[in-house]
């Protein structure tokens, strides 16, 4: 192999072929980072205390109610919130992207915002809005109607308050998806059904509808993912309900008396579940090749809608709603009253929320700092990791770069609680007793963004033509010259933007980091779940209400990035 | 500046089983400009990748001048081998203005600053891009971008210059235009150039000699003129210009049997027996309703259709066993569709290929 594909790798006489070690060192690296942790849930998902070989586990299982259920109610969620997500963001989709509705552009990036919330953030702003008693819309409701204390109009506490608060944050993928396929979709490919004598409705029966079914079907099932996998936004509102989902279980049996076996048992089916449905999704979208078949195209061709164009606006501003605008009243009204159930008024204004956390709060000093470790580490090891794969891959610098490409990419596939399973079964017995430290905590994060941060720089070396580096090659420079000169200044601002964009991730992470942090390791996001269990709603909104800032900063600079744009908003991960 | 020659010896390039340049020896005197001229996929620009430095050879060596710059033990990288290479992308670089993209090769070189402005001068003027100094390759249009290229590639005053379709980005009337300034700036400097396309205008145009290529080998090289006028293979009779070709059974050493009737040919003597593809091209062939005064080399046939095309007329003809021709007159030539012709198809443009 070696002699064939090395095209890049030149022989001096003197000079050391350098390219396998570097290929066998990067593919070690990956390998512990993702095959150690995965093997171990294996193991103990097949063994009982004893270490014999049992499939007791995974019979408890699936006979015990305590297992179940969750597995019911998970199943429920995940697909009632995939169904809703469809039904709400596939019309939005087609009025952004073909109708000549007002404003799209604005929708777009509201959508953004719900995309970038963190959903459990987003869970805590609706316990604000629709908690039985104190939730605001309860008593706005009250007030109106004059009806009695215990009466309540929402309660988030129930399953479908858990289906609706996980579509609210779930809807943009599908959106994403399907505004992206009409985008792509010519305009011409409509108007030459139109001049064969197809109707309207016909066309849009026979050409539009099935050139977006595949988008629409992978963010279906992208949804279903996202709901199945979540963990926060069930921890938080499923648990005073009185019932658990997969994860939030996987997650009690943690708590005391530990049982780690069964929690890898209950890991396995998700971890599969995930690998078939990403599987489905990339047969779906990787057989949609045929829309862009064929030269030069239009723009898509809008659909004129009439005097329908701004109840069309209308609609999707009260869809948004739910996604945005409460919640965010919500937090706003939570940070600066002096009670989070109070509204907001000139009066009662106080600063008393944001001098909380920053000066009383002691444990918030400590997650700040622990935060900005493990997010400024994770970011610049994360980033150089994926920038020497994305390099290696994209150029076909060694042979077996396929290998390394695809090591990269694989845990995109592990949930976030499943690989802090498999992390706390492999680093707290010896030899790499991690547990407890900020290291452990640093594998987990580096293993969540390597995927995103890698298929971003690879994005990026793509728009860089290797013929950009051949011709400073042939004027005369050297391979190291070339990179430095040429690659590096046109790769700054996409390394920059990973950079952030891993930043951000690790301040968002919250299902990994719940298994596995320790009081001395307690990041932001275990923070506002640890506040939320003691009712500081104030102090989680202006932790929350900042962390959305710094969000949005980084979304807005990655904007400006050619060629990153919604793509990279959709690769976020909670 | 020197000038050297270019030659390749049984070059050979595997990606697995498949040879992409499949035994090539090629042999580029000193200043002369050679086409690899081929479909896409035939090799030509794997062939120049590897003449640059940039893909090592399987089997085979190259050589420039005295100098074994490619084997497969030892390859010279490509910023030792002094060549200069105009992509396809013109891979110019975004970050970098006009006057930095052109002078990026000076300065590896080391140039000292009077002389290095010195040949910016010169050769904006050469390529007419002084107004365009500043500017950023993205505020350009094609063929300004293009013309950077070339800049960029001939400041360095390479020994080789290496051009990989360098015209395919731009459009009809540019293209043209290019052509002849490629050829232009190549007459005044005379530098050794390899230049790869897939359009034989192009290649007649501007080269000194033409190597045509088909699946990895070169199938033919030579003037502009002989790969024209003795095509050696029915590849090359076809992908060059125009020709109709025609199979039949050899008669004797010099006639083939070709619609129930006698065809004289030259070329290759026929060896009995066997069968023989023979080309033809559209314009030789004669067109009459009336019987030739010529017996030999004369066929019936159909007008399927005809064409008028302003300086031309283009016909479809059919003859006895139902094979078509194309065949090309003057325009005032005119004869109905579906009427009987007679065919004369001169013995001396009756091509036999050897393959």
């Amino acid at each position: 192999m070696s002699a064939l594909i090395s095209t890049a790798v030149e022989r001096r006489p003197a000079a050391i072929d350098i390219s396998r070690p570097v290929l066998y060192g990067f593919a070690a690296v990956l390998i512990v980072l993702i095959v150690l942790p995965m093997s171990w849930l294996l193991v103990y998902s097949v063994t009982d205390r004893t270490g014999a070989l049992t499939l007791d586990n995974f019979f408890r299982l699936f006979s015990e109610s305590a297992f179940l259920d969750p597995l019911i109610a998970t199943f429920i969620i995940a697909t009632s919130s995939s169904f809703f997500c469809c039904a709400v963001a596939a019309p939005m989709g087609w009025l952004v992207a073909r109708t000549d509705m007002p404003v799209g552009g604005v929708i777009r990036v509201l959508v953004t915002a719900s995309f970038v919330t963190p959903p459990f953030l987003g869970a805590i702003a609706w316990e604000l809005l629709a908690a039985p008693n104190s939730g605001l819309l309860n008593k706005i409701f009250r007030a109106v109607t004059g009806a009695p204390q215990e009466e309540s109009l929402f309660n988030i506490y129930s399953l479908g308050g858990i289906i609706f608060v996980v579509s609210c944050y779930t809807f943009p993928y599908v959106f994403v998806l399907v505004a992206n396929a009409l985008d792509r979709t010519p305009g011409e490919l409509e108007d030459a059904s139109s001049i064969l004598g197809g109707k309207r409705w016909y066309t849009a029966r026979r050409i539009t509808i099935p050139l977006v079914l595949p988008a629409l079907l992978a963010g279906a099932l992208v949804a279903f993912l996202q709901a199945m996998t979540l963990f926060g936004s069930p921890a938080i509102l499923a648990l005073p309900a009185g019932f658990h989902t997969m994860t939030t279980k996987i997650w009690s049996l943690f708590q005391y008396p530990p049982k780690p076996e069964l929690a890898a048992a209950a890991a396995l089916p998700l971890l599969l579940l995930t690998i078939f449905l990403l599987r489905a999704e990339h047969m779906i979208l990787g057989r949609r090749g045929y829309s862009v078949v064929g030269g030069k195209y239009g723009a898509p061709r809008l659909i004129a809608l009439g005097r329908w164009r701004w109840p069309a606006l209308a609609l999707c501003l009260v869809v948004l709603l739910n996604p945005v605008f409460l919640p965010y009243a919500a937090l706003f009204n939570a940070a600066f009253a002096p009670v989070a159930s109070h509204f907001l008024t000139f009066s009662n204004f106080t600063l008393h929320n944001i001098e909380f956390v920053l000066f009383e709060l002691s444990a918030t000093k400590l997650a700040l700092r622990n935060t900005v470790i493990l997010g400024t580490t994770t970011a610049t090891i994360g980033t150089v990791l994926a920038l020497v794969i994305a390099y290696v891959t994209a150029r076909k610098a060694v042979p077996g770069y396929r290998m390394l490409g695809f090591l990269a990419t694989a845990p995109i596939a592990i949930p976030g609680i499943v690989l802090g399973v498999g992390l706390f079964l492999s680093y707290t017995r010896p030899p790499f007793i991690l547990y407890g430290t900020l290291w452990i905590l640093l594998i987990a994060f580096l293993t969540i963004s390597l995927p995103s941060a890698y298929q971003q720089l690879q994005a990026a070396f793509r728009n860089i033509h290797p013929e950009l580096e051949d011709a400073s090659r042939i004027l005369g420079a050297t391979r190291l010259q070339a990179l430095r000169q040429i690659t590096a200044p046109l790769l700054r601002t996409s390394v920059i933007a990973t950079w952030c964009f891993v930043f951000v991730g690790v301040m968002r992470e919250l299902s990994a980091a719940i298994i596995l942090f320790t009081s001395e390791t307690k990041v932001i996001s275990v923070l506002i779940f640890d506040l939320n269990e003691s009712g500081d709603l104030g102090a989680i909104s202006v932790i929350g209400i900042a962390m959305l800032v710094i969000t949005f900063a980084v979304v807005i600079l990655v904007n400006r990035i050619p060629g990153f744009g919604v793509v990279g908003a959709g690769r976020l991960r909670t | 500046m020197r000038v050297a020659s270019v030659e390749l010896q049984n070059l050979t390039k595997r990606y697995g089983s498949i040879a992409v340049v499949d035994d090539v020896s090629l042999r580029i005197e000193h200043g002369l400009l050679v086409c690899l001229l081929g479909p896409s996929g035939c090799g030509k620009t794997t062939t120049l990748r590897l003449i640059a430095g940039f893909v090592e050879p399987t089997a085979g060596e190259i050589r420039v001048g005295e100098r074994l710059v490619s084997s497969p033990s030892h390859t010279v990288p490509p910023e030792q081998r002094n060549m200069s290479m105009i992509f396809q992308s013109y891979a110019l670089w975004p970050h970098m203005t006009v006057t930095e993209n052109i002078v990026y090769g000076l300065k590896l070189r080391k140039v000292d600053r009077d002389t290095m402005k010195k040949k910016l001068d010169a050769i904006l003027s050469t390529t007419r891009l002084a107004p365009l100094a500043d500017r950023y390759p993205g505020e350009l249009s094609g063929g300004q971008q293009q013309r950077v290229a070339l800049a960029r590639a001939l400041i360095v005053e390479p020994e080789t210059l290496l051009l990989d379709e360098p015209l395919s980005n731009l459009d009809a009337n540019l293209r043209e235009e290019m052509r002849f300034e490629v050829r232009r700036l190549h007459d005044t400097y005379r530098y050794t150039t390899v230049y790869v396309t897939h359009d034989q205008s192009e290649a007649m145009t501007t080269a000194d000699v033409i190597a045509v290529m088909n699946a990895g080998k070169i199938e033919q090289a030579g003037s502009p003129e002989e790969i024209y006028n003795r095509p050696r293979s029915e590849f090359v009779a076809r992908f060059i210009g125009s020709s109709n070709v025609v199979k039949g059974k050899n008669l004797d050493d010099s006639r083939i049997s070709f619609a129930g009737k006698p065809l004289r040919v030259i070329g290759a003597k026929l060896s009995a027996g066997g069968e023989t593809a023979v080309s033809i091209r559209q314009h030789d062939i004669r067109i009459s309703t009336v019987a030739p005064p010529q017996t030999e080399n004369v066929v019936p046939a159909t007008v399927v259709r005809q064409v008028f095309l302003g300086g031309s007329r283009d016909y479809m003809v059919e003859v006895a066993d139902g094979e078509q021709l194309r065949v090309v007159t003057s325009a005032e030539e005119s004869i109905a569709q579906g009427s009987a012709v007679y065919l004369h198809l001169p013995p001396e443009h009756c091509r036999a290929l050897s393959r």
